[in-house]
């Protein structure tokens, strides 16, 4: 069933909208009419009810069809409007359908209106189809538009020639250009100033090829940052395969750039490190054996690096002690399956010894193959120098030990028991010559003159001792307290490592210099660093903090202090511990403190110990600035080898 | 005329050897002195040598180490050590290696001659 056609009548005759409606019910059209006669009555009626159709009538005695006809132009209503009048005359009937009107039909001629009404609901419709599909096409439009600036990149057109004609809204918002001033060559001002050339000519390139294309360039956001941009370009072909246009997405990569620049970099980085710190970098395949070696590892290794079987060449410069121990490791490594390290020593074809640390790393490859990387490091020099150190260390022991008393008196015992052996060998030779007969008194006044002069030997080893710890001068020197502590540290610092002591070095910039002897001074360094490690040997209930602190004492003196979180001293032991054979130390000889005391009095200073006000215990001196105290410039002039020289060589 | 035993003394002391050697002299023996081991090994009259007075430390090759390289020659001399070093371990040590004494300086003459005398019975043994 055909739904009711809505009609809006303007008409003050009520009977002829009943005819109207029987005419066209006649016709086949049913219709349910709303029927108005005055302006307000029709203007009321439009807005509120929407209708297919209008009929007015040319006048009405308050209001007039032509003017009702101008308000629905003016409100744009796709409505047909047909006059249904008594009378038109020509020139009206040609205004009306000029002004908008679909048809007009004389009351005198209803016949024609059902053809008329057929007509205009036809072309009424036609006209909706028109705009529905129009709207469809904007919102189609609208929507592509949206996704194009919604796409993160920058979408473009350009015709045949490259002039570019469309470029979407994020284009604009990155680059601060108008769509005005971006298309044709306005987006060229953007380009990176030492990219332009090149893409210029590859733009070129492209247009006079005509195949699909991209490129890397640098454009400028609106604030002035350049960012790397890939541009794509695509030409679109005719049927008869010219192209007539060419689109374009540039995509912003400026963050891979710059991740793959830093990954550049970090290769980079590494291979120079590697270089710097000569160290060399193995990957191997535990299941295939194949291996990769970095450049340093020949170099290290001292491999040619395109000699075959490089394994084998390695494992034959190995140090024969080292030899079978690495090769186990690389046996096991595929069944071990674990971290390891790997000292190992080589030999040179000169007979020079390397030492090489290894580290390795297992990981597993994505065949899920045992790997490992091991980085190899050559540590010879660092060998070397640990070496000396240890021989140094060993030697300044050794001055600690011979100032020991039992060392001591082994020596004295030498050094008397040689011209004491004298002194008797020659008194008996001189009695034998002299009861001889005849008595041999050349001889014996020969004897007895030897007897004399060993017994001088003797009464001057007496004499050197005697002096060695009598109060006598010591060797002066200026030195700067700092230099000579931080020497020691450098000697002590295995020994505390090996205790685990956490030493904490708080020197005093700028300290002036001070006169005395460095090796003894070192001597008493020493022995406070010593005992303040022994002294926290058995701690295990707080971190062992040994703080060695240097700083200048009003008015004239530098201090040198010594703090330990050890054991502690008890207050009314504390004078006990200066003196000689006092100790509380199971092996100790109990002298170290009292000849350090010994040597810093000599130095005109002072010697203390006090306990902490949380544990353990501190030791300090300090020594006067001389009188005629020096300038800072001419400082110590010892450099700080010679000192250690010095203390090898006692 | 007797035939006087030959003694050698070996010692880096320069008064040691001046001083023992005059007396062993007084005492009837022929002496030689040398300031090294090295010297004595190189010297002819080591074949001669009928006891040895040879100081235990010594820059170089020391006393014992002389004394094991003459039984490697198989020229057993019999030896008598002297230390100035008194340490009271060194002469049961020395006597096990198989010398005939170890003297402690400064030894008295009777200690000496003693030594001497086990020293060149034990040749006259053989």
């Amino acid at each position: 069933m055909k739904p009711v056609l809505r009609i809006l009548h303007l008409e003050d005759d009520s009977t002829d909208v009943d005819l109207v409606r029987e005419t066209l019910a006649a016709g086949g059209i049913a219709s349910d009419a709303t029927r108005v006669d005055t302006q307000a009555g029709f203007v009321a009626a439009i807005a509120s009810g929407s209708f297919d159709l209008i009929f007015a009538d040319y006048t009405l005695p308050s209001f007039d069809g032509m003017s009702a006809l101008a308000i629905v132009q003016q409100r744009l209503l796709n409505v047909p409007f047909i006059f249904v009048t008594g009378t038109l005359g020509e020139e009206p009937a040609i205004e009306a359908l000029k002004l908008g009107a679909t048809d007009y039909v004389f009351k005198t001629r209803l016949s024609r209106l059902v053809p008329s009404v057929q007509r205009a609901l036809r072309e009424a419709e036609e006209r909706n189809e028109l705009k529905r599909s129009e709207d469809a096409l904007r919102a189609s439009e609208e929507q592509l538009r949206t996704i194009i600036d919604c796409l993160e990149g920058f979408v473009w057109s350009a015709n045949a020639d490259g002039e570019v004609d469309f470029l979407n809204q994020k284009w604009c918002d990155y680059s601060g250009l108008s769509l005005r001033d971006s298309v044709g060559q306005g987006w060229r001002c953007t380009v990176y100033s030492e990219d332009a050339d090149a893409l210029a000519s590859y733009w070129g390139s492209l247009l006079h090829s005509g195949q699909p294309g991209e490129y890397e360039a640098r454009l400028r956001r609106f604030d002035g940052v350049y960012r790397w941009f890939l541009m794509r370009a695509v030409p679109i072909r005719d049927v008869g395969g010219i192209i007539t246009k060419w689109y374009g997405l540039n995509i912003d990569i400026d963050d891979r750039k710059r991740s793959e620049d830093a990954l550049q970099r970090s290769e980079r980085f590494l291979a120079e490190t590697r270089r710097l710190s000569l160290t060399g970098g193995i990957w191997r395949n535990a299941v295939t054996g194949k291996s990769i070696w970095s450049e340093e590892v020949y170099s290290i290794y001292e491999i040619d690096p395109s000699a075959q079987s490089k394994v084998e060449i390695l494992l034959n410069k190995l140090h024969p002690e080292d030899r079978s121990r690495v090769k186990d490791a690389m046996d096991r490594s595929h069944t071990l399956a674990a971290d390891f390290e790997l000292p190992h020593r080589v030999l040179m074809a000169d007979g020079r010894l390397k030492y090489i640390d290894l580290v390795a790393h297992i990981t597993r490859n994505a065949e899920g193959e045992l790997e490992y990387i091991a980085a190899i490091q050559d540590v010879t020099e660092r060998k070397v120098a640990e070496q000396a150190l240890n021989r140094l260390r060993s030697e300044l022991a050794h001055v600690s030990r011979v100032t020991s008393l039992g060392a001591l008196t082994a020596s004295i015992a030498h050094e008397v028991n040689q011209p004491l052996s004298g002194i008797i060998t020659n008194a008996s030779t001189c009695l034998r010559m002299l009861a001889a007969s005849p008595p041999n008194i050349e001889g014996a006044l020969e004897t007895a003159r030897r007897t004399i002069r060993d017994g001088n030997r003797a009464s001057d080893v007496i004499k050197r001792l005697r002096a060695m710890f009598s109060k006598q001068e010591v060797m002066t020197e200026s030195l700067d307290l700092n230099e000579a502590t931080r020497e020691v540290v450098a000697l002590a610092f295995s020994e505390l490592e090996k205790e685990s002591v956490v030493l904490r070095l708080e020197l005093t910039k700028e300290l002036p210099l001070i006169k005395g002897d460095r090796v003894q001074l070192q001597q008493v360094i020493l022995n406070l660093l010593l005992n303040s490690a022994d002294a926290m040997k058995a701690i295990t209930d707080r971190p062992k903090l040994l703080v060695v602190r240097t700083d200048r004492v009003p008015e004239d003196h530098v201090r040198l202090t010594v703090q330990d979180t050890g054991v502690g001293v008890e207050p009314q032991r504390i004078d006990k511990l200066f003196e000689a054979f006092y100790t509380t130390k199971p092996d100790g000889m109990g002298i170290g403190l009292s000849v350090s005391r010994s040597i810093i009095e000599r130095h005109h200073g002072r010697l203390w110990a006090e306990p902490n006000d949380g544990p353990g215990a501190t030791f300090a001196f300090c020594i006067p600035l001389p009188v005629d105290s020096m300038p800072l410039d001419i400082a110590c002039d010892t450099p700080s080898t010679n000192a250690v020289r010095a203390i090898g060589s006692l | 005329m007797k035939v006087r035993s030959l003694v050698s003394v070996v010692d880096d002391d320069e008064s040691l050897r001046e001083s023992l050697p005059d007396l062993l002299r007084e005492c009837g023996f022929a002496v030689e002195a040398f300031s090294s081991a090295e010297e004595f090994l190189a010297s002819d009259f080591r074949d001669q040598t009928e006891c040895l007075i040879l100081d235990i430390a010594m820059p170089g090759m020391s006393g014992p180490d002389l004394h094991s390289e003459l039984i490697r020659r198989h020229q057993e001399i019999p030896i008598v050590f002297m230390t100035a070093h008194g340490d009271s371990n060194v002469r049961p040590r020395m006597l096990e290696r198989g010398a005939v004494e170890c003297l402690l300086k400064p030894f008295s003459e009777s200690d000496l001659l003693r030594a001497l005398n086990a020293a060149l019975d034990s040749t006259k043994l053989t």
